[in-house]
């Protein structure tokens, strides 16, 4: 579902990804970890194609991502599922709204939205908030918003960039589950995070990365 | 379509929610165009008024010395067949003579000292109004007088020439100045569009992380630069009909023989102006979302 093939990425002058290689399959909830600057976050750019890389292949649910045109590159990022670090939700919006722009982008009836939309409230536990702005909820129910915004178009991938990395353990301890539950329905999920707890007894796959490059990749 | 229809709705919050400037845009826009078509109508005033004085002239067809009665018949001929010519009349030597004569009045006497009469026959011209323009009547004198037994023919040339260079004038700054309120009106739109742009940066941002297309993203700002334009061109017009209507009151007040001589633009031009102004907004729209990268 992601393959990476000996892709490198550069800033500048200077290396933040070298000769990175690895296959998820369909349906695998991996860990990818690793300190501060390591290049997670870099990595998870370049399977959705907000950085290019300098070299090597990237396979993404059958989409050869370096070679994308630009005008292609949304529909790759619609079978993607992203939960950001820093949310990204839209402001001055409701709950409701900032999950339905996810299939308003991609014209979908309206009562077929407001059904996604309603089912995808209810799985992450909002639906009492769904006419309260993104602006009004808490850390742990906005990145609640965020995966629901990811999972309600059902993409194939999901990518998160350190989604407990501001919530307390016990609201983490919710998004995590929503991610196993999203994975048990077939999606492949990625999680980028530097918290050892998450994964050190969670029997799933964890890949290490270290000076810009895989230092370990432990499959269970 | 339901793309669309989102982003009409996005568009109209938006005009909503950032109400100020976008007034301030159409204010600035109605005023651009109310100039442009104000000056139009003056252009069209101008225009008709010249049309009519050149119409109004006459022509007057000297014949050669000495020219035999079938050359005459045969010049007269040619000018009934001309279908511009609405009266044509003959003037012998003689009658010019006559004519003169009454003219000068006491003083005619000193036309008795001349041996023979200095007067050359002619055709006087009447030209039809409705189709006739200087330029018209210009090269219409040329042909006549190219006709074999054709001395020469006057129409008030210094006159016609006045009035066929302001004409030219004036439609010449219309392009100029319609070129200049069109780059003005799609820069205002620009300038606005733009900021509009710049302070949904970030949400254009998330939107594009989402998934949504050039067109998704870009489908509202130029809607609302459509919208601005077509609103602005609407108010423009309006303000424009009432100005003409404020004026014609007021220099009939004044001058009441101009009354129904002021003309007014046609109702199709009226309808042109919230199209003209949609048209340059949503150029200066188009520019202002530029082409966006991934």
């Amino acid at each position: 579902m992601i393959q990476f093939s000996n892709v490198s990425k550069f800033y500048d002058e200077q290396i933040v990804l070298k000769d990175i290689s690895f296959n998820i399959e369909k349906g695998d909830l991996v860990y990818l970890t690793g300190p501060s600057g390591s290049g997670k976050t870099t990595l998870l750019k370049l399977v959705y194609r907000a950085e290019h890389p300098d070299d090597g292949q990237i396979l993404v649910a059958g989409w050869d991502v370096a070679k994308l045109r630009q005008k292609t590159i949304p529909f790759l990022r619609r079978n993607v599922g992203i939960v950001f670090q820093d949310f990204r939700l839209l402001p001055n919006k409701t709950v409701f709204d900032n999950i339905a722009i996810a299939l308003r982008i991609q014209g979908l009836d309206p009562r077929l939205i407001n059904e996604k939309v309603n089912d995808a409230l209810n799985d992450v536990g909002l639906k009492h908030k769904s006419h309260a702005l993104s602006q009004h909820l808490s850390g742990g129910e906005q990145q609640r918003v965020v995966i629901g915004r990811a999972m309600v178009s059902k993409p194939t991938v999901l990518l998160a960039d350190e989604p407990t990395g501001n919530l307390d353990v016990e609201t983490a301890d919710i998004v995590i589950k929503l991610f196993k539950e999203i994975n048990a329905r077939g999606t492949t999920v990625l999680i980028a995070t530097h918290n050892r707890e998450l994964f050190m007894t969670s029997g799933r796959r964890v890949i290490f990365l270290r000076d810009s490059a895989i230092e370990k990749d432990i499959i269970p | 379509m339901r793309a669309f229809l989102y982003s009409c709705q996005i568009a109209f919050k938006n005009l909503v929610v950032e109400r100020w400037i976008n007034l301030l845009t159409i204010l600035s826009i109605s005023v651009g165009l109310l100039l442009f078509t104000s000056y139009l109508t003056i252009t069209l005033n101008i225009d008709t008024v010249i049309k009519r004085w050149g119409t109004g002239f006459g022509m007057v067809v000297y014949l050669g010395d000495g020219l035999s009665m079938e050359t005459e018949e045969s010049i007269k001929e040619l000018l009934k067949q001309d279908s511009d010519i609405l009266e044509l009349k003959y003037v012998s030597s003689d009658e010019a003579l006559k004519e003169l004569r009454e003219v000068l009045g006491s003083r005619s006497s000193i036309l008795d000292s001349m041996e023979a009469n200095p007067l050359p026959s002619s055709f006087e011209l009447k030209l039809k109004r409705e189709t006739l323009t200087p330029i018209y009547i210009e090269k219409k004198a040329a042909r006549i007088k190219e006709m074999t037994g054709v001395e020469d023919v006057q129409y008030g040339e210094k006159w016609l020439s006045s009035l066929n260079t302001i004409s030219v004038v004036m439609r010449v700054i219309a392009v100029l100045l319609g070129a200049a309120i069109f780059i003005a009106i799609a820069f205002i739109t620009y300038s606005t569009i733009k900021v509009l742009f710049y302070r949904r940066k970030d949400e254009i941002e998330t939107l594009k992380l989402l998934g949504a297309t050039r067109s998704f993203i870009k489908m509202p700002f130029l809607i609302e630069g459509l919208f601005i334009g077509g609103v602005s061109g609407v108010i423009s017009a309006l303000s424009l009909f009432g100005l003409y209507k404020f004026t014609v009151m007021k220099f009939v007040e004044f001058l009441p023989s101009i009354r129904g001589l002021l003309v007014s633009l046609p109702l199709e031009a009226y309808i042109a102006i919230p199209i003209a102004g949609a048209l340059m907004s949503l150029t200066g729209s188009f520019f202002a979302t530029g082409r966006i990268r991934y």
